[in-house]
């Protein structure tokens, strides 16, 4: 960080003693504490790096760094340190295969999204309207967090594999099993349930910052409780749906460990590719070079959903 | 026939009963105000009749249908929210429009109704701005146009125009009396404001404590309240206590500390016996008051009326009039408001009233008397 150009280290001593001077009866901890806010207070510029400068050295040093230098390996042969090459990028982008691994990894996104996207809103939707213990079920909706993602994806597989509690339970009332485990379906079923609550808490906010009189406003002009849900609530929260949606589409698209316990080598998804080029194929560079035509597309994605929602529901989304 | 016809209305939550037996009716093209106190249960009352709330029991008719039971979106019945819920997400001409586009009317006519109302409201070419881009005058409005363009058959306001300035108040009020002989509508309107309630309605209906205290229009409950409680909400009043001496056919004889002051029969509503707790009321501005010589009462002690000497502890100009805050060596602290005399803090004056100006009410057990007589 830039700090102490000399004359404000001297500048500081001197208030230090004005203020000491002016409040005799102080103690050290309080004079000292003041001190720093005087400090500050007269360097308005080193006071808003002191505040912003930390997060976004976290982020340069974190996010913007790592980024770069993927986007520098993704151009270079499999030898790091050696030739360019726009190589990798042409031989994924030509890969049938893989072009067919991101398609079905869209469209589980796109389903993931959707339910979790239906189901999250309809618990937020409950926990708002219809409970007055909002903060007991608000804690149980995100009580699973407490627990290791790897150790709930066990317990899941637990869950589906065949003859499992899931297989005994229906066993028990006399339906069939199910085997679920290395399905779609249960790729499925763990991604909603690990996403759900991740949703829940940006619908739930937005829903809480809807005034209940506009309900009632819509209702007495003549709305019934669809057209209501339609053009008022869905509307007024749409900033906290697209909030949930972008929280659960992106973990989606690009994660490797769910679609690996629950689906198994039927289920293959892009995240579980690029991890194996860096984990196991030793292949940094096209791992890498995967990892941003990814990055790209699902922004590009985000980009058009959010504008979509935006046109689609007029201001809404400047609202709240 | 009533327009509206609400008979033994009652809602309770929980063990408290919010509204009790509540009953009155509005005729096509009324101006009627539900006056009370916060806590009183007029919302509650206005809320059944939009179909927000369930009655406990009760019936409300509206042109001869039952419509307890109905959901408020198939009510022909328009509210003005207090908060005035206006759609953020919408402009304010769909907001206007919303009602139409529910039910229905084509776009050509919405968008020409909607321009019609927004004249009506003078907010001509504001329909493309957002609401959060208006006044409150102008939202309030927005909200009043968004319930007349559907025609409906009743209006409801749930204190609307409690959040404006005085000034912009009263604008409102008789923008609310124009538009509404305008549109010829019946409106239903919920305050705990006398001043709004007296200003625009023809009849009121005097809420307490989920009781009607008395329905009537604006002069009757002036001139003739009820209850104390009436009297005291609807204007100033000053009480004196008193007991009563005794009952005959044309008076009431009242013993009011040292003296026997003999009252009208009609300044009771109700029944009185000998021995009775009462207390005597007297609106303020029916107080005479002149400059006392001496310790001497300067008023005659005549039977009918009411007279004591005091000394002006407070004063406050209301342009033509003066309202004097004055210890009485009788009654305690009584105001007196006064045209023409000239007081100063401290001036030991005379007072009197007539006996055939006050109303009487049996006291409660145990409610302590007024001593700054409500003012």
């Amino acid at each position: 960080m830039a700090r102490s150009p000399r004359s404000d280290d001297e500048r500081s001593a001197e208030s230090g003693k004005r203020l000491a001077a002016d409040g005799g009866s102080v103690s050290d901890a309080d004079g000292r504490l003041s001190d720093l806010t005087s400090f500050f207070r007269e360097r308005p510029r080193l006071r808003t790096l002191a505040i912003a400068g930390p997060p976004y050295g976290l982020l340069v040093f974190f996010f913007a760094i790592p980024l770069l230098a993927m986007l520098v390996v993704s151009f270079q042969t499999d030898q790091i340190g050696g030739a360019w090459t726009l190589g990798n990028y042409v031989d994924f982008l030509t890969s049938e295969t893989y072009l067919t691994v991101v398609w079905r990894t869209f469209l589980l996104s796109v389903q993931v999204t959707a339910i979790v996207a239906g189901v999250g809103y309809a618990l937020a939707y409950s926990i708002v309207r219809f409970s007055r213990r909002t903060t007991l079920l608000l804690l149980l909706v995100i009580l699973p967090f407490w627990t290791s993602y790897i150790i709930r994806m066990y317990a899941w597989i637990n869950i589906l594999q065949s003859d499992g509690v899931l297989d005994s339970i229906l066993n028990l009332v006399g339906l069939p099993a199910l085997s679920l485990l290395y399905t779609e379906t249960a790729v499925l079923i763990g991604f909603t349930y690990v996403w759900l609550p991740l949703a829940v808490l940006p619908f739930y906010a937005s829903l809480t910052n809807l005034d209940a009189d506009l309900i009632e406003a819509s209702k007495d002009l003549g709305a019934g409780p669809i057209r209501t849900f339609l053009s008022v609530t869905l509307p007024m929260t749409i900033n906290g749906v697209v909030t949930g949606v972008v929280l659960v589409f992106i973990p989606t698209f690009g994660s490797f460990i769910t679609p690996r316990l629950l689906g198994g080598t039927n289920n293959v998804m892009i995240g579980m590719v690029i991890e194996n080029q860096f984990k196991s194929a030793f292949n940094w560079p096209f791992g890498a070079a995967i990892g941003m035509v990814i990055s790209v597309v699902v922004v590009a994605l985000l980009v058009l959903a959010t504008r979509l929602g935006g046109g689609l529901f007029g201001t809404g989304g400047e609202t709240s | 026939m009533s327009l509206l016809r609400v008979s033994g209305l009652t809602k309770e939550f929980g063990d408290l009963t919010a509204v009790d037996d509540v009953s009155f009716d509005i005729e096509d093209g009324e101006f009627v105000s539900i006056l009370g106190p916060s806590g009183s249960g007029k919302s509650t009352v206005l809320r059944m009749v939009a179909g927000f709330e369930e009655p406990t029991e009760g019936e409300i008719s509206l042109d001869d249908v039952e419509i307890v039971g109905s959901p408020p979106f198939e009510r022909d019945v328009n509210m003005v929210f207090q908060d005035l819920a206006l759609f953020p997400h919408l402009t304010v001409a769909e907001n206007i429009g919303y009602g139409l586009k529910q039910s229905g009317v084509p776009a050509d006519e919405r968008r020409e109704r909607t321009e019609r109302m927004l004249e009506m409201v003078r907010l001509e070419g504001y329909g493309d701005r957002a609401p959060a881009e208006l006044s409150g005058g102008e939202q309030q409005r927005v909200a009043l146009a968004r319930a007349l363009v559907n025609e409906p058959a009743l209006v409801l306001f749930d204190e609307p125009l409690s959040s404006l300035d005085r000034k912009l108040r009263q604008h409102m009020q008789s923008e609310l009396q124009r538009i509404q002989l305008e549109t010829d509508t019946t409106f239903l309107y919920v305050t705990h404001d006398q001043e709004v309630a007296l200003a625009v309605s023809d009849r009121l209906v005097v809420l307490d404590d989920g009781e009607i205290q008395q329905v009537g229009t604006v002069e009757e409950l002036y001139e003739a309240p009820a209850s104390r409680f009436v009297a005291d909400f609807i204007g100033d009043v000053n009480a004196v206590e008193g007991r009563v001496t005794a009952v005959d056919d044309g008076t009431i004889g009242l013993d009011v500390g040292d003296g026997e002051v003999s009252v009208p029969r009609d300044a009771a509503v109700e029944e009185l016996a000998v021995d009775d707790a009462v207390d005597v009321c007297i609106r303020p501005f029916l107080m005479r008051a002149e400059p006392a010589e001496s310790d001497r009462d300067a008023v005659d002690d005549a039977n009918e009326t009411f007279s004591t000497t005091g000394v002006v502890r407070s004063r406050s100009y209301q342009g033509s009039d003066s309202l004097y805050g004055i210890e009485t060596d009788r009654w305690g602290r009584l105001s007196a408001e006064v045209r023409s005399a000239s007081f100063d803090v401290d001036d030991r004056v005379a007072i009197a009233w007539d006996a055939a100006d006050v109303h009487v009410y049996r006291r409660e057990g145990g409610a302590p008397p007024s001593e700054d007589g409500g003012a």
